[in-house]
């Protein structure tokens, strides 16, 4: 899952990206609305942590960009990617402008990392389709991501965050061809290195800690996980 | 608590005083000349009397049989008359007068005391001079005949008075109507409302009260509006080193590697250290805010920097920021010496701040048309023009500022500025380079 976190506080926007990294989260972080406005037009992002006190383009002008803007064809679309604004501001009528300009969620400043990453799954979650907390899946694999559990039938099956990340990812889009770039795009931030062969890599992994069918390969094309298959 | 003066009750004092004087005056005038008339109407009225005797007496003395005449007028006692045969032997006398000389044998008028009883005297000689004529009055009756008139004359005066007074206490209390209405209306206001007041209504004389008024309620609400939005944004302001600092120890809780945690209390304690400055800040502001000008100590403008630079010269070595003072000595002024070292300390904290390694920071201190300038200036890149117009305000941060800045300091040197009633110029150091603030003291 891969997040832009837009926050010009030097100190908070560091400890958010450590915060979401730990959730397991790859993490963009934008310092001001022009360098988060680029970054959008070129990334997908499963979600979008947003300040609104920001330079050069404030938050609530980059949200209405956001939500307006005609993407590229092959360029990211990140029209509908949830967003969720962070405030020092908590007025009524702060909130209502925050929601009005296209913001799904707000949390006000200080707040819980914990709750910020409740928060994010539940907005990556519904954005997705679902509403149910706990995504289920396959053939007895249930996928917890609050928990950062993964269960096969039942038994709780031990895995790298990277390979959640891939699950995760999988299991969201499922009954969809996930190309290796979007599996990478969502599973590394700018700037982090990704190994060559890692999807590949994870994708064995999983196969080998939960079963071999759950995931097919479509040469060429990507991988998929078939919605529904099995029980 | 001493109470206060009513304007109804003054206003009314004071009228009635004015009448009241006014009156009495023209009273005790009228009464003086009624008076002197009066007397003179009196002894005419003697004289004749006495001219009226001698006729008689010359004429028809024989005639006048009785000794004592009767009184056949209410006033007729007052008068009493004698008759005296060479001035010597008492021929006829009225029932009042007395056996005596009423006064000497001298014609003419004359006062006299006779049997503690003043009189007032007319004598007068037959053309013969055979017969000395005195007609007399007396002093005390007089006395109250003249008291009569004075009595009659104030007398519609003191009853009058208290029915002037009634008329004129409804006629003010008419009068300062739209003053009483204008005291309603501020007193019925809720605290906030600072609408400004209809002068509409209201007579010529109350106009520049409510003008006034208005004026003010402009100045308070928008120093409360100030105030107002400063509280918010100062709360607002520490709601994000808070939020970093919990993050950080949230972070550093789950750390997974003891490095990873390291970093986040490292970071947690910065944000204690940001957020301590910032309430030093506003502490700072909200001081300054209250102050009343006081401007009263001379402040050695040189000792001032050199001990504010000394101070920071550690922090801009460890930056690489070069610090130079170049001074007037002449330079001085009154003032507040820690409130300029505050001022200076701020500007300097800026530069430091704002402008990278190698560069100089200059604080110049000079005399220029006979005011004191306090600059200080880098050769760095300075800010461009939108930029410059915004630094001042409250809890702005250019872009790319650190993490430790407040917002505030510039806000603190327009202040302390305001307060030594000098001048504040926020520009470049020239062609384009660098960022230059100047302080222009008035004195």
């Amino acid at each position: 899952m891969r997040i832009l976190l837009v926050e010009d506080d030097a100190l908070l926007g560091d400890a958010i990206q450590a915060g979401l990294k730990q959730s397991g989260y790859a993490v963009d972080w934008m310092k001001d609305g022009i360098a988060a406005e680029q970054a959008l037009s070129t990334e997908p992002y499963a979600a979008v942590v947003l300040d609104l006190g920001l330079p050069r383009l404030s938050g609530l002008e980059l949200l209405k960009h956001l939500r307006s803007r005609n993407t590229h064809k092959g360029a990211p679309s990140n029209n509908h990617t949830p967003v969720l604004i962070l405030t020092a501001r908590d007025t009524v009528n702060d909130r209502i402008k925050g929601l009005d300009a296209g913001a799904d969620d707000y949390l006000v400043k200080p707040f819980d990392m914990g709750e910020l990453t409740a928060r994010l799954r539940a907005l990556i979650r519904r954005a997705s389709g679902s509403a149910s907390p706990e995504l289920q899946a396959v053939a007895g694999v249930t996928l917890d991501p609050a928990a950062h559990r993964v269960l096969y039938h039942e038994q709780p099956v031990e895995l790298s965050a990277k390979e959640f990340a891939v699950l995760h990812v999988l299991m969201l889009n499922a009954g969809k061809v996930m190309s290796r770039a979007q599996l990478e795009e969502q599973l590394y931030a700018w700037g982090e290195e990704i190994e060559s062969n890692a999807v590949e890599v994870h994708i064995h992994h999983l196969r080998r800690k939960l079963y071999p069918e759950l995931i097919e390969t479509i040469r060429g094309v990507g991988y998929l996980l078939p919605r529904g298959k099995g029980a | 608590m001493r109470r206060r003066a009513s304007l109804k009750q003054r206003l009314l004092e004071l009228v009635l005083a004015a009448i009241t004087l006014i009156w009495l005056g023209t009273a005790a005038f009228t009464y003086l000349d009624a008076r002197e008339e009066f007397e003179e109407l009196l002894d005419a009225h003697l004289a004749q009397a006495a001219a009226l005797l001698v006729v008689q007496t010359s004429h028809e003395l024989e005639e006048i049989e009785t000794e004592h005449t009767a009184s056949t007028h209410k006033y007729s006692p007052r008068i009493a008359f004698q008759v005296w045969e060479g001035g010597k032997t008492l021929l006829i006398h009225s029932a009042n007068a007395p056996s005596q000389h009423l006064a000497t044998r001298e014609e003419g008028f004359s006062d006299s005391v006779i049997d503690n009883q003043g009189w007032r005297v007319y004598s007068l000689w037959d053309n013969s001079g055979e017969y000395l004529i005195q007609v007399a009055e007396r002093a005390d009756v007089r006395e109250q005949l003249a008291r009569t008139i004075a009595h009659n004359l104030l007398q519609p005066v003191l009853i009058s008075l208290p029915l002037l007074a009634i008329l004129l206490w409804v006629a003010v209390a008419r009068g300062l109507h739209p003053l009483v209405k204008l005291t309603r209306e501020v007193e019925q206001r809720e605290p906030d409302n600072l609408a400004p007041l209809d002068a509409g209504a209201a007579p010529r004389e109350v106009v520049p009260l409510i003008e006034r008024l208005n004026r003010l309620f402009i100045r308070i609400a928008a120093s409360m509006q100030r105030e107002r939005r400063f509280t918010a944004d100062a709360a607002h302001e520490l709601r994000t080193p808070v939020a970093a600092i919990k993050a950080q120890a949230q972070v550093a809780q789950a750390a997974s590697s003891k490095e990873e945690r390291m970093h986040a209390l490292d970071s947690a304690i910065l944000g204690c250290d940001r957020a301590t400055h910032l309430i030093e800040q506003l502490l700072t502001l909200s001081r300054l805010d209250t102050l009343e000008d006081g401007v009263t100590k001379p402040c050695p403008l040189r000792d001032i920097a050199s001990e504010v630079i000394a101070s920071l010269a550690p922090v801009a070595l460890e930056k690489g920021v070069r610090l130079e003072l170049h001074a007037d000595d002449e330079a001085s002024l009154r003032g507040n010496p820690e409130l300029l070292r505050v001022l200076l300390r701020n500007l300097l904290d800026n530069s430091i701040k704002h402008t990278a390694s190698g560069t100089t920071v200059r604080v110049g201190i000079a005399i220029e048309a006979g005011k004191v300038l306090l600059s200080v200036s880098d050769n760095g890149p300075g800010l461009p023009e939108q930029e410059l117009k915004k630094v001042s305000e409250r809890f702005y941060r250019p872009l790319g500022t650190q993490s430790s800045g407040s917002g505030l300091g510039l806000s603190i040197v327009k202040r302390i500025a305001e307060v030594h009633n000098a001048a504040l110029q926020i520009g470049t150091a020239g062609e384009g380079l660098g960022f230059k603030v100047t302080v222009i003291f008035m004195q």
